[in-house]
C-alpha cells in the first residue's frame, strides 16, 4: 500500500484522469490489432476466409444448394458435377451444401467452448490470483495442474464418453480441457494489474473485492485472453472434428465435417471423393487460422515487427 | 514435489468419470444385457455398492499397488491388456517425434544458414502449412494418395509380429502424417533460434577466428539453437499421444488409443481409467523429462 491518496471524494472514475488507468477501451484496443492483423498479406487472407467462412455459417440456408439433409438415392456417390458442384455422399446428401452446414458447427462447437472455458478459466484466475498464496490459490493452482496433466484429446474423450455424444456435451467436454489455460494467464494478469495504483487507490477506497475484480482487474486483463480465445478457436475447430470422426462428437445426420469424414472415411475405396473435399475444407480453415493468428503474434510482438 | 498432489487430483478426476455416468453405473456398463444377477455381481466386483469415498480410497490405493482392475467384458486385468498395447504407440510416438526432430531441426537450421536463397522463405511458408493441417485429417488424405490412388503402402494393421520389414511398412504412413505437423513446427523454432544465435558475439568471435564455417554453425551454434526444441518436444508429447489415438484407429493400428476408444464404445469404465491413467503419467513424465534434460543440455540452467 504504498499510494498514500489525501483527496477522499473523488469516485474510482475520477480518479482515473490522476492515477495510471488504462484509457483505451478494449474494443479500441482490438480494433487496432485487428488493423495490425490486415497489413501482412497472410493475416488479410487468413481473416478473409475466416470471415467468409463465419458468413457462410450464419447464411447457411441462403446460400446452400441443397438442404444438407435431403437425400437423392438414385444421385447417391456421384461425382463432381454441374448440379453437385462437389459430388455427393452414400445418401447422396450434396457434398457442398454438408459442408456449408458443416462451417455452422464448427463455428457453434469452437465459439461455445472458447467462451465457456475463457469465462470459468478467466473466473477462476482472477479469483486466485486477487487471493495469491492462500489456500484457496493454492487448490485452484492444483486444480489446473490436474486438468492440464492429461493429454487434451484423451480427457475430451472421456468426458464426451461418460455424457454421452451430443452437441453440447462436446462444448462442455472441449470447455473442461481448456479452461485452465485461460485460467493460468488471468491469474498470471492479476498478479501484475493488482499491484498498479489504480488497483491500490480502489482498496484504499474501501471499494468491495468483487467490484475490484469485476470492475478493475478483468476489464485490464482481456486482451491477451481475447487473443488467446481468437487462437484456440481452430483447436476447438480440430477436436470438435476429430472427436466427431470417432464417433464421439456430433450426432449423425448433422451435417459436421468431423461426420463427413467419418462417413467418407467408410466409403474412401470408391468414393474418394466424399473424405477429400471435407479434408480439403479443414485443411484450408485450419491454414487461414494459422495466417491469421501468425500475423496476429507479430502485430503484438514489437520484436517480431522488426524482422 | 508438485507432482504426488497432481496425480492424486488426476486419479480423482478418472474415479470420478464412473460417479459422472448418468444412471446406475453397473446397468449402463452392461447396456442391455444387464440382469439383476449380473449387476448385482458387476457392483460387488467394482465395488460399487460402498460409499464413494470408500471406494475412491480402494481406487488410489489399488492404483498405488499397480492394481488398475479388470475388463467388464473380457475379464483380463487392465494392466495385461495396456501392456499388450502400449509397446505399438509408443513405437508410433517415438519414431514420428525422432524422425520429426531430425529432420526439423535439419531444416530449421538450413533455412536459417541459407536465410537469403529462398530456402528461408520456402521452409517457414512450409511449416506454417504443415502445423496448420490437423494430423487427422493428413492421415486421411496420405492414406488417399498413398494407399488408395497409388497403392504403394499397406493401409491398415501394425505389420505381422515378427516381421521387421512388414512392420516398417505399417509404420511409415502413420508415423509420417504425425510427424508433418512436428517437422514444420520443429523447424521453425530451429529457424528462428538459431538466427537469434548466430547474431551473438561467440559466433563473430569464432568466424573471426576463421574456425571452419560447419564447425561454427553445426557444433557452436546448433547447441545452443536446439534447447527450445526440447522442451517442445516434451510438452508437445501429449499432443502426439492425442494424435495417436487418430492414427490407431485410421490405420487400424493396435495401441493405446484405439484400446481407450474401444473401451468407450463397449462403456468399459475400468479399461477407460486405467488406459487414461497411463497416458497421462507418460504425459506428466515427459515433462519432467524435458525439463530435466534441459539442464544437460544447457548447463547455465540451475536447479534449486
Amino acid at each position: 500500500m504504498g499510494t498514500h491518496l489525501t483527496v477522499t471524494t473523488d469516485t474510482p472514475e475520477s480518479l482515473r484522469g490522476k492515477i495510471l488507468m488504462p484509457k483505451q477501451s478494449i474494443g479500441t484496443r482490438l480494433f487496432k490489432i485487428l488493423k495490425g492483423v490486415t497489413k501482412t498479406r497472410g493475416g488479410r487472407f487468413g481473416l478473409a476466409f475466416i470471415l467468409t467462412m463465419v458468413l457462410a455459417a450464419l447464411f447457411a440456408p441462403l446460400i446452400s444448394p441443397y438442404d444438407p439433409n435431403a437425400q437423392d438415392i438414385i444421385n447417391r456417390f456421384a461425382g463432381p458435377s454441374s448440379s453437385h458442384w462437389l459430388g455427393t455422399d452414400y445418401l447422396g446428401r450434396d457434398i457442398l451444401s454438408r459442408i456449408i452446414y458443416g462451417a455452422r458447427i464448427a463455428a457453434l462447437v469452437s465459439f461455445g467452448s472458447v467462451i465457456l472455458s475463457a469465462v470459468v478459466g478467466v473466473i477462476m484466475g482472477v479469483l486466485a490470483g486477487y487471493k495469491e498464496g492462500t489456500k484457496f490459490d493454492y487448490l485452484i493452482i492444483l486444480i489446473f495442474d490436474v486438468v492440464i496433466s492429461f493429454p487434451q484429446v484423451i480427457l475430451a474423450l472421456a468426458i464426451v464418453a461418460v455424457l454421452g455424444p451430443s452437441l453440447f456435451n462436446l462444448i462442455v467436454a472441449l470447455a473442461v480441457t481448456s479452461f485452465p489455460f485461460y485460467g493460468r494467464i488471468a491469474r498470471a494478469q492479476t498478479l501484475s494489474v493488482k499491484e498498479s495504483d489504480f488497483v491500490k487507490a480502489s482498496e484504499a477506497l474501501g471499494l468491495s473485492a468483487k467490484r475490484i475484480i469485476f470492475k478493475h482487474i478483468i476489464p485490464n486483463i482481456m486482451t491477451p485472453v481475447i487473443v488467446c480465445l481468437g487462437m484456440d478457436m481452430a483447436t476447438m475447430i480440430i477436436y470438435e472434428a476429430g472427436l466427431s470422426f470417432l464417433g464421439l462428437g456430433v450426432k449423425p445426420p448433422t451435417a459436421s465435417w468431423g461426420i463427413m469424414l467419418r462417413n467418407g472415411y467408410k466409403y474412401i475405396l470408391t468414393s474418394p471423393w466424399m473424405i477429400f473435399w471435407p479434408a480439403v475444407f479443414i485443411a484450408l480453415t485450419m491454414v487461414a487460422f494459422a495466417l491469421f493468428s501468425d500475423s496476429l503474434r507479430m502485430t503484438l510482438d514489437p520484436k517480431e515487427r522488426k524482422k | 514435489m508438485w507432482t504426488i498432489p497432481t496425480l492424486i487430483g488426476v486419479l480423482v478426476v478418472l474415479f470420478s468419470l464412473t460417479y459422472f455416468l448418468p444412471g446406475d453405473p453397473a446397468s449402463v456398463m452392461l447396456g442391455p444385457r444387464a440382469t439383476p444377477e449380473l449387476v448385482a455381481e458387476l457392483n460387488e466386483r467394482l465395488q460399487l455398492d460402498k460409499p464413494v469415498f470408500v471406494r475412491l480410497a480402494y481406487y488410489i490405493f489399488g492404483v498405488a499397488k499397480g492394481d488398475l482392475g479388470s475388463s467388464v467384458w473380457s475379464g483380463h486385468t487392465v494392466v495385461s491388456l495396456i501392456s499388450k498395447n502400449i509397446y505399438h504407440t509408443i513405437l508410433l510416438a517415438v519414431t514420428s517425434l525422432g524422425f520429426a526432430a531430425l529432420v526439423g531441426v535439419f531444416l530449421g537450421t538450413y533455412a536459417a544458414i541459407h536465410k537469403r536463397k529462398g530456402i528461408g522463405t520456402a521452409v517457414t511458408t512450409g511449416s506454417l502449412l504443415s502445423v496448420a493441417v490437423p494430423d487427422f485429417v493428413a492421415a486421411l488424405l496420405l492414406m488417399l494418395l498413398f494407399c488408395i490412388q497409388i497403392p504403394l503402402l499397406p493401409s491398415l494393421g501394425a505389420g505381422a509380429e515378427g516381421d521387421i520389414k512388414d512392420i516398417i511398412l505399417h509404420l511409415i504412413l502413420p508415423s509420417l502424417a504425425l510427424a508433418i505437423g512436428w517437422i514444420g513446427y520443429i523447424s521453425r523454432l530451429t529457424k528462428e533460434s538459431m538466427l537469434e544465435v548466430l547474431d551473438r558475439d561467440y559466433i563473430r568471435t569464432a568466424r573471426a577466428f576463421a574456425a571452419p564455417i560447419r564447425t561454427v554453425f553445426y557444433k557452436y551454434a546448433l547447441k545452443n539453437a536446439v534447447i527450445p526444441t526440447i522442451t517442445v518436444i516434451g510438452l508437445g508429447f501429449g499432443k502426439l499421444l492425442g494424435g495417436a489415438v487418430f492414427m490407431e484407429i485410421i490405420f487400424n493400428r493396435p495401441g493405446l488409443g484405439k484400446l481407450i476408444v474401444d473401451a468407450v464404445f463397449a462403456r468399459d469404465l475400468p479399461v477407460v481409467q486405467g488406459g487414461i491413467l497411463v497416458a497421462t503419467v507418460m504425459f506428466v513424465f515427459a515433462n519432467l523429462l524435458a525439463d530435466i534434460s534441459y539442464a544437460f543440455v544447457d548447463p547455465r540452467i540451475q536447479y534449486d
